[in-house]
């Protein structure tokens, strides 16, 4: 039985209303666990706070009830814990290369420096950017950048590898080879995922476990787990059927909502 | 790539017709007067053919260079620690107005008075004039850096060293930039007026020597000729230094 990273316990967090209203609840009292080397999809409407629950996990937010635990998935040498962090947007230095980008989360992790070249070298290879560490992000394309994010997320070898809708921001066609490369990745990487996302078919092709989240109450209504064997096709039928099934259940819930 | 052949052709037009415009004015009036830009190019052989205007000429470089430096610190980390903590910007916002609108002869007169002849009096008064244009960029800098990016860094757990400087200091490198073209500009005259008040050495000395006797030939071969040099020191040391730091931009996505 595979150990749990992220333990996240009856988490609420609100944000003070513009205007000094009512507070506004973005996490009500939600619950999810993650093990380790485990592939978890938290899916949800736009705005049902998905994105907060990454960045208290982060730890750049505080919550405001409950608790968020991350435990290190291997013992690792200087017993802290590394969250890894891919956004929307890449997120570079700009004014850096893109090794510098890396040694950047090496540097701020504490990642002893013997180490760095070794690391750079291996997870720009991994994501496919081999070479490429005297370029400047600015000459790469979208997905290139949005791969040395990845490499960079990696390069820190994380406990947990948080994934903020990161392909969203590209054209389909690139997300899809992105998505089909990231399996390969992770396969080699083996990391602990949580991966947010509004796009359900993206969750049940990449995921061992869906959570999915309503908006008005924030909450996870429902958790399911993906048996499909690795590696998938995403044209595999059965996904669709999955897919079809997880759309009509959240269309069920958000009519119940809407009626309260 | 950018300065191409039609910047050289309108520099090249702005030169010539100045020195038309010059030669034709210059006509109206007496040599003694207003020199032609003939006359001004013998003076000038004349002068720097003798090895002390190069002691005058580093002596208000000297004060220049420690003047900008100096103002560039001061401004530089007070813009900075001004944008970081709202605080110290509420406190200083206003210190910095009343620098600002102090006038500036005030600041030439005051530095006679309190250190007399010696380098300390246009270095003071540089820095005191200077400091707040720098420290008011810089500031307005800290206004414009993308905060996406310092999240990124705190998730990472990157210290406020490593932040500062991997991720403020390179995003305001524009704005310390355009502030040091700014100082440069303000400060080598500011030495010269003070110089002329009461040092008693440098360029701006020549000038209220040459003034005094009416030699308008001389003050211009002084005052032209260290124009044309601060103008080089900009173009080619600033602006090439800057290229060479904003190369990250040059290079945009084919």
């Amino acid at each position: 039985m595979a150990s749990t990273v992220v333990h996240v316990d009856k988490l609420t967090k609100k944000f003070p209303a513009p205007g000094g209203g009512e507070e506004f609840v973005v996490l009500d009292a939600v619950s999810l666990d993650v093990k380790e080397g485990e592939f978890a999809s938290l899916v949800g409407p736009s705005g049902c706070g998905k994105s907060t629950l990454l960045n208290v996990i982060a730890g750049i937010e505080v919550e405001n009830g409950g608790s968020v635990t991350v435990h290190p998935a291997t013992e690792s040498a200087d017993g802290a814990i590394h969250v890894g962090y891919v956004f929307q947007s890449a997120r570079l230095l700009n004014w850096l290369t893109v090794e510098d980008n890396i040694r950047f989360a090496l540097e701020a992790q504490g990642v002893p420096r013997d180490q760095w070249r070794d690391r750079v070298t291996k997870y720009l290879e991994m994501v496919g950017l081999a070479g490429q560490e005297p370029n400047y992000p600015l000459n790469l394309s979208g997905g290139m950048q949005q791969r040395v994010a990845i490499a960079r997320a990696l390069a820190i070898e994380p406990d947990v590898l948080l994934m903020d809708e990161p392909f969203s921001h590209l054209d389909e066609i690139t997300a899809r080879k992105m998505r089909i490369d990231l399996m390969d990745i992770l396969e080699r990487a083996k990391t602990t995922i949580l991966f947010v996302t509004h796009d359900l078919r993206e969750a049940v092709y990449l995921s061992d476990d869906v959570y999915m989240m309503s908006t008005k109450p924030a909450r996870i209504f429902r958790h399911v787990q993906v048996d499909l064997e690795r590696p998938r096709q995403p044209e595999d039928p059965r996904l669709f059927d999955m897919e079809k099934e997880l759309v009509r259940e959240f269309f069920s819930v958000l009519e119940q909502t809407q009626d309260q | 790539m950018i300065k191409g052949k039609p910047g050289l052709v309108a520099g090249v037009l702005t030169i010539v017709g100045f020195v038309l415009l010059w030669q034709v004015v210059s006509l109206l009036f007496l040599p003694s007067f207003l020199p032609g830009p003939r006359e001004l190019i013998a003076r000038l052989l004349v002068v720097y053919s003798e090895a002390e205007a190069y002691v005058v000429v580093w002596d208000t470089l000297r004060r220049i260079i420690l003047g900008l430096l100096a103002s560039m610190i001061i401004g530089g980390i007070l813009g900075l620690i001004m944008g970081l903590h709202r605080h110290v910007e509420a406190f200083l916002d206003g210190w910095i107005m009343v620098a600002l609108t102090f006038p500036a002869v005030c600041w030439a007169f005051l530095a006679v008075l309190w250190f007399g002849l010696s380098d300390v009096g246009p270095i003071f008064t540089t820095v005191l004039i200077v400091f707040p244009f720098v420290a008011l960029n810089v500031w307005e800098g800290t206004k414009a850096i993308d905060k996406e990016v310092i999240d990124m860094a705190k998730v990472y757990k990157a210290d406020r060293r490593l932040i500062v400087r991997k991720v403020i200091i390179p995003q305001l490198l524009p704005y310390i930039f355009s502030s040091l073209r700014i100082a440069l500009s303000l400060s080598w005259k500011i030495v010269l007026v003070g110089e002329a008040f009461a040092v008693g050495s440098g360029v701006g000395q020549q000038l209220i020597i040459h003034f005094e006797d009416t030699r308008v030939d001389l003050m211009l071969a002084w005052g032209v000729s260290f124009m044309i040099f601060m103008v080089l020191v900009d173009v080619v040391v600033f602006r090439s230094w800057e290229r060479r730091a904003f190369r990250w931009r040059h290079q945009v996505a084919t």
